[in-house]
């Protein structure tokens, strides 16, 4: 019997249809992957079935039962637990309060027991081998990979049935992918169904037993995942056959250096950096989770103040704030990591997230010109192909869409040395193809940019040369031939190279 | 066998973790800030006045505390949730209205009315949280209207200062019971109750929901309840207040409650309570209390003009949020 059987499930928000007359089919025992782009309304059949959105037309049943949840709550009835996306965990609130928020060990007087709840954490670790994560420490202090844990801990704490993932290791390091990546295995293994999400098929291929693909709302393919090539995949989520998802390599490199950056170093995060960033060239940055990188990009885009003898275009810069990297064509931009809460306004619009760091230039007498806005907004919409009305909010766009947004903003600020920090997370990879075309476009226009991505397979195909960071140093410098994932791995864990 | 090898691991792992105190101390940063202040103006209290550490002056001091402190309970409760309550200020000045009034109509008939007093404050509380949810209004200017509502239906029931309470009524102001007097058993029973709620799943969502609405939605808490429990809450501690301003002042008192409103705010904040939601708790606000109580102490010690209580007052509060932020950032950047 099917674990999950979902037939003409359909979902509008407003005038858009995020499901139309989708169909799904799960069986015991399998990791069955869910595939398709941004916007092709995985999330909301995941939501559904956790219960936290209802359709509006449509039948499910989970083990031959009628699955009709209103809530979470209902939803978890039925066995079903979900690991979103966005993470909505407490930030003030410890490790383990938010893995067992709501089901907590009370005592005979409805308090909290706290130690049963660590016991229980504890026994909960050690029975999923999790990574390391300290049980008692505040969300808040956490980073985005170590928050992906908690929330797999909270999931997994409801001894769920049915698990779902929703890009799950899109967040998480390297050894914390390969860990999910097994446990989602074991969990199959064990006779419980898992339901994965994910942008890299690499991981599919590894773990799914079926694939289902989602395309603008409707089932568009189910597979038996070893029947089936990437190629056949991605065109399916298309919709076209994706030609080319790395653009062609130009050498578009100068001499003329761009970005110079000597003895950069930051408390005990980053030591002694130094890199020159060439006029046309991406520079590809690896690393492992907390190598440094992300310091690296902080310190230069004015986050975090490190001490370091800069040079911007042959001139000396003092880089304290954001602030003072905005300097029109001069300056120094950055996609940041996380979208969401670092790149953009989520509650305002296209036009207001686009300008808002080159605001300054739009001005007359401190006052907004609003013709000169449009124009550059509609320019910018259309060069990026931001297909996106200017005055919806940005809440709503699709996650490649946000980032092209985030894209706009950069460029709108002027600046010609760009810096990119994992500008692919978490999207599809029709925007991703976009995305590396644009940036070899720019480079060949004569931008620098600094590129970071959690992702060896970019780096490899995009960067045109590769630091690798270690232990907050330049570990290696990777070029041409040598630039291979297995040769960055080994720089990145510390095994000697070649 | 793995399980155990892997668990055994994990203590391991626990003991290196160096560096823990560090986050320990970075979350109770405001806590130990406004500890650190309370024994500096103790400190000063006592090089200025003798007996300060004696029981009668602690009988004393919970006595004149004891009103803002069963305010800013209810406050801190609403802070928690991320939430404001201005409306304790009204609800205060109808309690000492409705006590003045009619304590005196029939003798015996004191409780009932206390009872109908709190039952009132807990209603009008339901209805800010109704309202906050359902409406989806701003929490300042829902309770900001009640509070309107509820002081000038405070001065219908009683339009000047007046009206007498029951000399029994009075009486449990300076009741004591084995040398402590009734508001420092009340500050106990206060303790006794924190000790209880702050781990009750109510008081936990109530603090995931100011923290993050969205997680408490997801799992499966309802939002409507929390907050009608958290306002209600405030209500109830407003009502509490009320009774008990009667009690030590006598008489109704239609426009008393607006002086409790914002040190309601201040207290629970220089205690360490989060305007911002999730963080904090009674404890804190209690310290808070005792500060602006002491700087209350000291202006008078001193003799100088009642004036510079609120000028000492709010430089306090000011400093509080300074030394929390700083302390806070550098404590950060050691960590992050």
């Amino acid at each position: 019997m099917d674990s999950i059987h979902a037939s003409g499930v359909s979902k509008r928000y407003g005038g858009i249809k995020a499901l139309c007359d989708a169909s799904f089919q799960a069986r015991w025992g399998e990791v069955h992957a869910l595939l398709g782009e941004n916007g092709a309304g995985k999330s909301t059949f995941i939501e559904i079935l956790a219960g936290v959105i209802r359709p509006d037309a449509g039948t499910i049943s989970i083990n031959g039962e009628r699955f009709r949840a209103s809530s979470p709550r209902e939803a978890r009835s039925f066995g079903i637990s979900a690991c979103f996306q966005d993470l909505p965990l407490i930030p003030d609130m410890t490790v383990e309060e938010n893995i067992w928020f709501r089901h907590e060990p009370l005592s005979r007087f409805r308090t909290v027991r706290s130690s049963s709840m660590r016991k229980a954490t504890l026994d909960l670790f050690a029975e999923y081998q999790f990574p390391p994560l300290v049980p008692g420490r505040e969300v808040r202090h956490l980073s985005l990979s170590e928050r992906q844990l908690v929330e797999i801990g909270k999931a997994l704490a409801l001894k769920p049935s049915i698990l779902i993932f929703d890009e799950a290791t899109s967040a998480l390091g390297r050894s914390e992918t390969a860990w999910l990546l097994a446990l989602a295995k074991n969990l199959a293994e064990s006779g419980r169904l898992v339901i994965f999400i994910s942008h890299r098929l690499d991981e599919i291929r590894r773990i799914a037993n079926r694939v289902t693909v989602f395309r603008n709302g409707s089932t568009v393919s189910v597979y038996d995942v070893p029947d089936v090539d990437d190629k056949t995949i991605i065109s399916d989520m298309l919709g076209r056959p994706l030609d080319l998802l790395y653009p062609e390599r130009t050498d578009a490199a100068t001499s003329t250096v761009a970005l110079k950056v000597q003895n950069l170093t930051l408390n005990h995060r980053l030591d002694d950096v130094s890199l020159d960033l060439h006029e046309g060239e991406i520079l590809g940055v690896a690393g492992l989770q907390g190598h440094g990188q992300r310091e690296l990009f902080h310190s230069l885009s004015g986050v975090n103040r490190a001490r370091a003898c800069i040079e911007l275009w042959e001139r000396r810069l003092v880089i304290r704030s954001p602030r003072d990297t905005l300097l029109g064509r001069a300056g120094v931009a950055m996609v940041p990591e996380d979208r969401g809460t670092q790149g953009l306004l989520l509650s305002k619009s296209v036009r207001e997230n686009l300008t808002l760091s080159s605001v300054d230039r739009l001005t007359r007498f401190g006052l907004i010109v609003k013709a000169r806005e449009a124009g550059l907004v509609e320019a910018i919409c259309r060069s990026l192909r931001i297909k996106a009305l200017s005055e919806q909010l940005v809440s709503f766009l699709s996650g490649g869409t946000q980032q092209k947004v985030v894209f706009g903003k950069m460029l709108l600020t002027e600046a010609r040395v760009l810096l990119l920090y994992d500008p692919t997370r978490g999207i599809d990879v029709g925007a991703k193809a976009e995305i590396f075309q644009l940036m070899r476009d720019l480079a060949q226009k004569g931008y620098a940019i600094l590129f970071y991505s959690s992702d060896l397979a970019e780096l490899v195909h995009v960067a045109d040369r590769v630091l690798v960071f270690r232990n907050g140093r330049v570990g290696m410098v990777l070029q041409g031939e040598r630039a291979t994932e297995d040769h960055i791995l080994r720089a990145m864990i510390g095994k000697d190279a070649v | 066998m793995t399980l155990r090898s892997s668990a055994s691991k994990l203590w391991i792992g626990l003991g290196r973790m160096d560096g823990e105190w560090r986050y320990m101390l970075a979350d109770r940063v405001s806590f130990i800030v406004a500890c650190v202040m309370l024994l500096f103006l103790l400190v000063t209290y006592r090089a200025i006045r003798k007996n300060v550490f004696s029981l009668e002056e602690l009988n004393l001091d919970t006595a004149a505390a004891m009103t803002l402190l069963l305010a800013a309970t209810g406050q801190t409760i609403v802070l928690l949730s991320g939430g404001i309550d201005l409306s304790v200020g009204g609800m205060i000045s109808l309690g000492t209205a409705l006590a003045a009034t009619r304590f005196g109509d029939r003798p015996g008939t004191e409780a009932v009315w206390a009872i109908l007093i709190v039952l009132i404050g807990l209603a009008a509380g339901i209805i800010n949280g109704l309202i906050i949810t359902f409406l989806r209004l701003q929490p300042f200017l829902v309770t900001l209207a009640t509070w309107s509502i509820l002081s000038g239906i405070a001065l219908i029931v009683l339009p000047t200062d007046g009206g007498t309470l029951p000399a029994g009524w009075i009486a449990f102001g300076t009741a004591s019971l084995v040398g402590l007097s009734s508001s420092v058993w009340l500050l106990l029973a206060l303790l006794l109750f924190w000790g209880w709620f702050r781990k009750t799943r109510l008081a936990i969502t109530i603090r995931a929901t100011g923290s993050m609405e969205n997680a408490v939605r997801l799992s499966g808490g309802s939002l409507i309840l929390v907050k009608m429990a958290t306002y209600g809450l405030s209500g109830i501690f407003a009502s509490l207040a009320a009774l008990y301003l009667s009690i030590q002042t006598g008489t109704g008192l239609p426009t008393a409650g607006n002086d409790y409103i914002l040190p309601s705010v201040a207290a629970a904040v220089i205690g360490g309570v989060s305007l911002f939601g999730g963080r904090g708790g009674l404890v804190g606000t209690i310290i808070g209390v005792a500060i602006l109580t002491i700087v209350g102490n000291l202006v008078f010690v001193l003799s100088v003009s009642s004036y510079w209580q609120p000028i000492v007052s709010g430089v306090i509060l000011l400093l509080a949020v300074l030394a929390t932020s700083l302390t806070e950032k550098s404590v950060r950047r050691g960590i992050v």
